[in-house]
């Protein structure tokens, strides 16, 4: 193979595959030419600008004549890889460099070999597809009238036959399936030439399609019946495609479609009615009901479906039918719990018959909410009085009466809110009270999964709807669920607890209160911790997303649980470490520890020992092993330890901190924040120490921060880190490597200016100034290069302070400014005293006009990737969050008041001036 | 974000391209390739004539030759060419009649059987009025076929001849060649030039006076909407300043094939850049435009709704000017209008107008155009839903916090959310960009969070991730950042 990819670019080389695929004896070389073929067509057809074109003039033209041929003449499993090259090649060539394709491929429409027929269809089809989706334009438009002229007429010519033969030869099962294919892609490519707009040759000749179509759709033979349960048969494809079909002309060429429609909806209709519950007929079923949903709702449409009688049957023989949990659900919810939470749980149910019911109930809810209701109503009760006279056969009519009542009810939903909106016809709580209720208090928490499942689902979604007493009732209910066999239920139970826990009632605040879970709270974390260990829940998102909601609330009330918790939580996270799989359940795990810290070390912060005993050797190990994707939580609950310690840095961390230099570690995007933090953390509780004990590591610091300047995407972290080592370090210590500094920080400005990089500078330039003084900041720059202050004042803080965001930071900008104006005998005798007013009218400027966001236009690009908070690579922890620092703090109250305080010293110094 | 990078041929046509994206203006696309069947409710590029308004009653003419006249090609061939005057009329009238039957007319025989040389120089007869008529009918109707038909006519030397003969004392004979000079102009902006350069237009109006009668009227302005018609290039703006003032007081007659055909007129000249929009405003004539958009005939109605629409496609000025003559208080009815190509109109000058500056767009508020926008993009059919999509947009990048609100509140956001399923890849694109424009306003309110969950509870967060899947890459591009930005902080809620 590599032998091949290197002679590939010798001229003669394709044709010579195409010589073994046509040639070959034996089917597996030619199989393999084929697919080689295909491969070398799809890498090197495109002629990229600037790149030679790979292969030769000749080549392509000879490829052109002739695998048309070729794949027509192959068998299938060849024809298939042929037709994908050509259709690479067609989207390069086709129309201009290849203009005798279409009408190669029409004249074999007249062949009468339907395998050939196929041949040209699936090419037409993947030629023609990208109609469906790209946007109009005259190149496009004139391809696609281009197409019509030569193909329209010979495809209905084509559509006209095939089904005459379909009927002569009606008795013949083999034929039968090449005509129905045939049919179906010559459906697809209706639906492909049509897409963008009506042609005028599809309006003129609409009566035939439609009436074909129509027939179709009503057409049924026992001999194209498949017995396979899963698969789509060609009869179901087939009907799919034009229930597609109909549905675009319904959508888009209304005018013209309405003399049709009607028809369509009865058969359609009639459709769902006489098909099955086999999982074959799905995406047909699905479709169908979308068809119908989607025109109940057009006012021209409504009085198809006003009439009593075919509301009632729509209701009856469409809908609940389509409701009603079948094997295949059954079989989900015991065997493959994710998918079916997926499904269920997560709204990936957009082609499932279930959701398409519920859409068409939306739909009809527009025009007919009360009579819909009303029949709805009499079915629940129906179902639900099967489901009483023998809960053990009929448990599932009560599933199906559960999922009407909610596809009635809710109106519109949110994760955050669940259902928000209710059918106000639908009374949630008395159902609540009178069918949910005595599910969730049932002893047997494993009798009925799918019955228990509903009734927590019932609670987690309508949890807005719900009054608070009826919550509460709940909650020690769900906290038994947990403990459920079933992997759906426990799931669910843990789901619908987090999901009460975030609600907030009036006024904002916390709906459920830790008071009001007081008696709970050990059964709560216990049954928690227990669905852990159940079988398929080790790593159970929602488990360990419902104990990070728990901590939070609960609070000070974990506490005394937290030694024996946080010997769960490490444990786990050991385990976890090993081989790093659910994403989410470690993002949780991560929180969970968190606030673990937080809440005990807030009420008594001499515990972070006793946690950092339990949490280091793990952490050791995960940085050991260099579990990537921990690294960056393990840095930030670090960081939340050491900035819980109240003075020095303790040796464990210090041994640490030589690691934290290394170069590879800073390779990885997703570690630069929570490393910049780490070592922010370090700055800020042993600057002193480190200058100290370990001086020797400076320049290594340093180097960090000229890595991360040398970046436009982590230039601010430079900066950050940068500011912390000026605010911390003891300026001797740093001394030596002011001026390189500046320079690096020059280079950076001369070689890639972006906005934000000048906002960060403006900040450090601005911090240097109010820690070391403005004599020492005018003194470092004029050192550099004479005159360079006043450069810098001019060119670069003048014009652009005004973009400074934050309070924080434009707090040190205005402190600094005031400190350079004030403080800054420079600024008063020499050639810089011309910059004195400017500067005051850019610090007042800061102090009262808007902040200026604009962005040059040649940065827009660039910025919102760099923007500081936009982070892909990087999980950042809600609950390890930094409370925002500010380095002058309670030094400076009110910068205004310093600016006036100061300019009146100065005028006091030097009057008059 | 999806709003800088919306590049296509549509944004292309606005009129402030690329400088200032709150300032959306679309002109009429008509250079653009069709796949549809041509409008059917467009004027007549060319006509067949078959009865002449004041042509005297036929029996009463000729009451002889009724059944003297031989059909036969030869014969006619060989009358036509005869030196006989009455043979030549005879031939002449039979050719004629064979060119007005209603179905399948051999033009093309009666061009090949070399007869137009031969009725060309018929037409300068002038003491032989009966012979000039039936050849300027027969040409008239040769002319009315196809380009190439037109092109025979012309080619032989007919256009001087039929201008010259707009001056004839016999009415029936001026509107006959008033007719075929409208079949020529009607063929195309070449033989439209043509005639311009061969003083048609003075000619013609030469001919309006307070007692031409109705009937010669209609024929002259359907011929003058001819010599307004057409572009690449447009007429010269010389003959548009000749026309202009004819027109105005045609548009203030009340017959209304007159008014249809003078407001069309107006249409195809300001169906262009914003200097021919000028030109047209200047005389004045918005105020009656926009009475006439009220005219309870569709074939007025349909013209200067059209006219407007392209008025309000001009520069905020000439927006204004519109405004100000009460187009908004007009709008509403039209966007309720039973016909859906009305409506499709009256939403194409809507998206133009919130296009324009908030005050503007402030007067679309205050005149209640909001309601009857969000039922057309409920109900309306697709090609009104897709300009109404585009005003919601236009409205949202150009309108202030307050008004993108407003809008959100009257229902539109729902609307739009709503239309995310519908099959046009750059109605969705468009969409996302007006979903984009309603959170940028939103971050101003700092209520993004408010506004990400009202989406939600609508279904549009569901079909927004759904879009990510799109096979078009800006659409799903746009889907993606809308979900990155404002849909994927859920767990963050509570710190």
């Amino acid at each position: 193979e590599k032998f091949l990819e290197s002679v590939e670019g010798n001229q003669n080389y394709p044709l010579l595959l195409l010589t073994l695929l046509e040639k070959s004896q034996d089917n597996v070389i030619r199989v393999c030419a084929a697919v080689t073929f295909k491969n070398y067509i799809k890498r090197n057809w495109r002629i990229v600008e600037d790149e030679p074109n790979k292969i030769s003039d000749a080549d392509r033209t000879a490829i052109k004549a002739n695998i048309v041929n070729l794949m027509l003449s192959s068998p299938e499993q060849i024809q298939k890889q042929l037709s994908d090259a050509i259709s690479i090649i067609g989207r390069e060539d086709f129309p201009q460099k290849w203009p005798d394709l279409l009408t190669e491929m029409v004249t074999r429409f007249r062949s009468g070999d339907f395998h050939i027929i196929n041949g040209v269809l699936r090419t037409a089809h993947s030629l023609f597809k990208r109609y469906r989706h790209e946007f109009k334009s005259n190149e496009l438009w004139t391809e696609i009238k281009l197409v019509l002229d030569t193909f329209a007429l010979p495809l209905t010519e084509l559509f006209k036959a095939t089904i005459e033969l379909c009927q002569t030869h009606g008795n013949d099962i083999n034929a039968l399936k090449v005509l129905f294919s045939s049919l179906t892609l010559i459906s697809k490519l209706f639906y492909s030439l049509n897409f963008q707009d009506l042609p005028e040759f599809f309006e003129d000749n609409m009566e035939t399609w439609m009436t074909n179509f129509h027939s179709l759709l009503t057409l049924d033979n026992k001999l194209l019946q498949t017995d396979d349960e899963e698969e789509a048969g060609l009869l179901e494809l087939l009907k799919s495609q034009i229930c597609d079909n109909a549905a675009l002309y319904a959508q888009k060429y209304d005018e013209e479609f309405q003399p049709y429609l009607p028809r369509f909806v009865t058969a359609i209709w009639n459709l769902l009615v006489s098909t099955g519950q086999e999982v074959k007929y799905d995406l047909l079923v699905s479709n169908a009901i979308q068809f119908l949903a989607s025109v109940c709702e057009r006012p021209h449409y409504k009085h198809l479906f006003e009439d009593h009688n075919t509301l009632t049957s729509i209701c009856e023989k469409v809908i609940v039918p389509n409701m009603e949990f079948r094997s295949a659900d059954e079989e989900a919810f015991e065997d493959n719990s994710e998918e079916y939470i997926r499904r269920d749980l997560e709204g990936s149910d957009i082609d499932t018959r279930r959701r398409a019911a519920c859409d068409l109930v939306r739909g009809l809810c527009k025009f007919f909410e009360g009579p819909v209701t009303a029949i709805f109503s009499g079915y629940v009760n129906s179902m639900l009085a099967e489901y009483a006279k023998n809960p053990g056969q009929n448990w599932k009519h009560k599933d199906a009466a559960i999922y009407l009542v909610t596809s009635l009810a809710s109106k519109a939903q949110t994760q955050k809110h669940g259902i928000t909106q209710a059918n106000e016809l639908v009374n949630l709580t008395e159902f609540f009270v009178n069918h949910i209720l005595p599910d969730l208090k049932s002893c047997n928490v494993n009798e009925f999964p799918v019955l228990k499942a509903d009734a927590i689902k019932y609670v987690m979604i309508f949890r807005s709807q719900l009054p608070k007493e009826q919550l509460l009732q709940a909650v020690p209910l769900l906290m038994a669920h947990l403990q459920a066999e079933s992997t759906v239920e426990h799931t669910y139970a843990a789901h619908a607890l987090e999901r009460l826990f975030t609600m907030r009632g009036p006024n904002n605040v916390i709906l459920i209160t830790s008071a009001e879970l007081a008696p709970f709270t050990e059964q709560l974390l216990t049954n928690l911790f227990k669905a852990l260990t159940l079988p398929g829940s080790a790593e159970n998102e929602y488990i360990m997303k419902a104990i990070m909601r728990s901590f939070s609330l609960l609070q000070e009330a974990i506490v005394p649980y937290i030694p024996i918790l946080i010997g769960q939580l490490t444990h786990k996270l050991l385990l976890v470490s090993k081989n790093p799989s659910k994403p989410h359940f470690n993002h949780y795990l991560f929180e969970s520890l968190c606030l673990s810290v937080r809440i005990t070390c807030k009420a008594n912060p001499t515990t972070v020992s006793s946690f950092e005993e339990a949490l280091f050797p793990v952490f050791t190990e995960i940085l050991q092993n260099d579990v990537q994707e921990f690294l960056p939580y393990v840095f930030q609950v670090m960081s939340l330890l050491l900035e819980i310690h109240s003075s020095s840095i303790p040796a464990s961390y210090m041994a640490l901190f030589p690691h934290l230099l290394q170069p590879a570690l800073w390779e990885r995007t997703g570690n630069i924040p929570p490393l910049v933090r780490l070592l922010q953390a370090y700055l800020e509780k042993g600057g002193a120490s480190i200058a100290a004990s370990a001086a020797d590591k400076i320049p290594g610091l340093l180097g960090v921060f000229q890595k991360l300047i040398a970046s436009k995407a982590n230039d601010h972290q430079g900066f950050y880190l940068l500011n912390s080592i000026i605010e911390n370090m003891p300026p001797e210590s740093i001394t030596q490597y002011r001026k390189q500094i500046f320079i690096l920080l020059f280079q950076r400005l001369q070689s890639s200016k972006t906005t934000k990089f000048i906002k960060s500078f403006l900040v450090f330039v601005n911090l240097y100034c109010v820690k070391y003084g403005a004599i020492a900041l005018q003194e470092i720059f004029d050192s550099i290069q004479p005159k360079m202050f006043g450069m810098v004042l001019e060119k670069i803080i003048i014009p652009e302070v005004q973009k400074v965001s934050g309070t924080v930071e434009k707090k040190i900008c205005a402190v600094g400014i005031t400190k350079i104006l004030t403080e800054c005998p420079a600024m008063m005798d020499t050639e810089y005293t011309k910059l004195w007013t400017p500067l005051l009218q850019a610090l007042i400027g800061l102090f009262e006009l808007p902040e200026d966001d604009s962005i040059p236009d040649d940065e827009h690009f660039i910025d919102i990737e760099d923007t500081p908070g936009y982070q892909t690579a990087f999980s950042q922890l809600a609950f390890a969050g930094r409370k925002e620092h500010d380095p002058i703090g309670d030094a400076v109250g009110n910068p205004k008041i310093l600016l006036a305080q100061s300019l009146h010293k100065l005028s006091t110094a030097c009057p008059g001036r | 974000m999806p709003t800088k990078n919306v590049v296509d041929e549509r944004i292309a046509k606005f009129k402030n391209k690329g400088k200032d994206l709150a300032k959306l203006r679309e002109k009429r696309i008509s250079a653009c390739v069709q796949l549809r069947k041509a409008q059917k409710n467009e004027s007549f590029l060319k006509r067949r004539n078959i009865t002449l308004s004041s042509f005297p009653d036929e029996e009463a003419l000729s009451p002889e030759n009724k059944d003297t006249v031989s059909f036969r090609i030869e014969d006619i061939i060989k009358n036509v060419n005869s030196d006989d005057r009455e043979a030549q009329t005879r031939g002449s009238q039979a050719a004629r009649k064979l060119l007005s039957k209603s179905h399948d007319p051999p033009i093309k025989e009666i061009i090949d059987a070399g007869l137009l040389s031969r009725f060309v120089s018929f037409l300068s007869m002038d003491n032989e009025p009966t012979l000039q008529f039936e050849a300027a009918w027969a040409l008239t109707n040769i002319a009315s076929g196809t380009s190439w038909h037109t092109q025979q006519v012309v080619e032989h030397g007919a256009v001087t001849a039929f201008i010259n003969l707009l001056a004839s004392p016999m009415l029936h004979i001026s509107e006959q060649a008033v007719w075929a000079l409208g079949n020529i102009a009607g063929d195309g902006a070449a033989y439209r030039d043509v005639l311009i350069e061969c003083n048609v237009i003075p000619a013609l109006l030469a001919r309006i006076s307070p007692d031409t009668p109705v009937g010669y009227l209609r024929n002259l302005t359907w011929t003058l909407s001819n010599l307004c018609r057409n572009k690449n290039p447009c007429p010269p703006l010389s003959a548009v300043q000749q026309m202009l003032p004819s027109l105005i007081q045609l548009l203030h007659l009340g017959d209304k094939d007159i008014l249809s055909d003078a407001c069309w007129a107006i249409s195809y000249l300001s169906d262009g850049s914003n200097d021919r929009i000028d030109v047209v405003v200047r005389t004045g004539i918005v105020p009656r435009l926009v009475e006439l958009m009220n005219n309870k005939e569709l074939c007025v109605m349909t013209p200067a709704l059209r006219s407007i629409g392209n008025i309000v496609s001009g520069s905020d000025l000439h927006t204004q000017m519109a405004i100000d003559a009460g187009v908004l208080d007009v709008l509403p009815k039209l966007l309720r209008h039973p016909k859906p190509t009305m409506q499709k109109e009256a939403a194409w000058a809507l998206s133009n107008i919130a296009a324009g500056p908030c005050k503007q767009i402030q007067q679309l508020i205050t005149c209640s155009l909001l309601p009857p926008l969000v039922e057309v993009l409920r109900n309306g059919d697709f090609k009104t839903q897709k300009e109404a999509v585009w005003a919601v947009t236009n409205f949202t990048s150009g309108g202030t916090v307050e008004q993108v609100v407003h809008l959100v509140q009257s229902g539109a956001l729902e609307a739009i959310i709503n239309l995310l399923l519908v099959k046009d890849a750059k109605v969705i694109l468009v969409i996302l960009e007006a979903v984009n424009n309603m959170f940028m306003a939103a971050e101003k309110l700092g209520e993004t969070e408010k506004l990400s969950l009202l989406i939600e509870e609508l279904g549009g967060l569901e079909r927004i991730e759904m879009l990510q899947n799109h096979s078009n890459e800006m659409v799903y591009q746009a889907a993606h950042n809308l979900i990155e930005k404002y849909f994927s902080d859920g767990d963050l809620e509570e710190v």
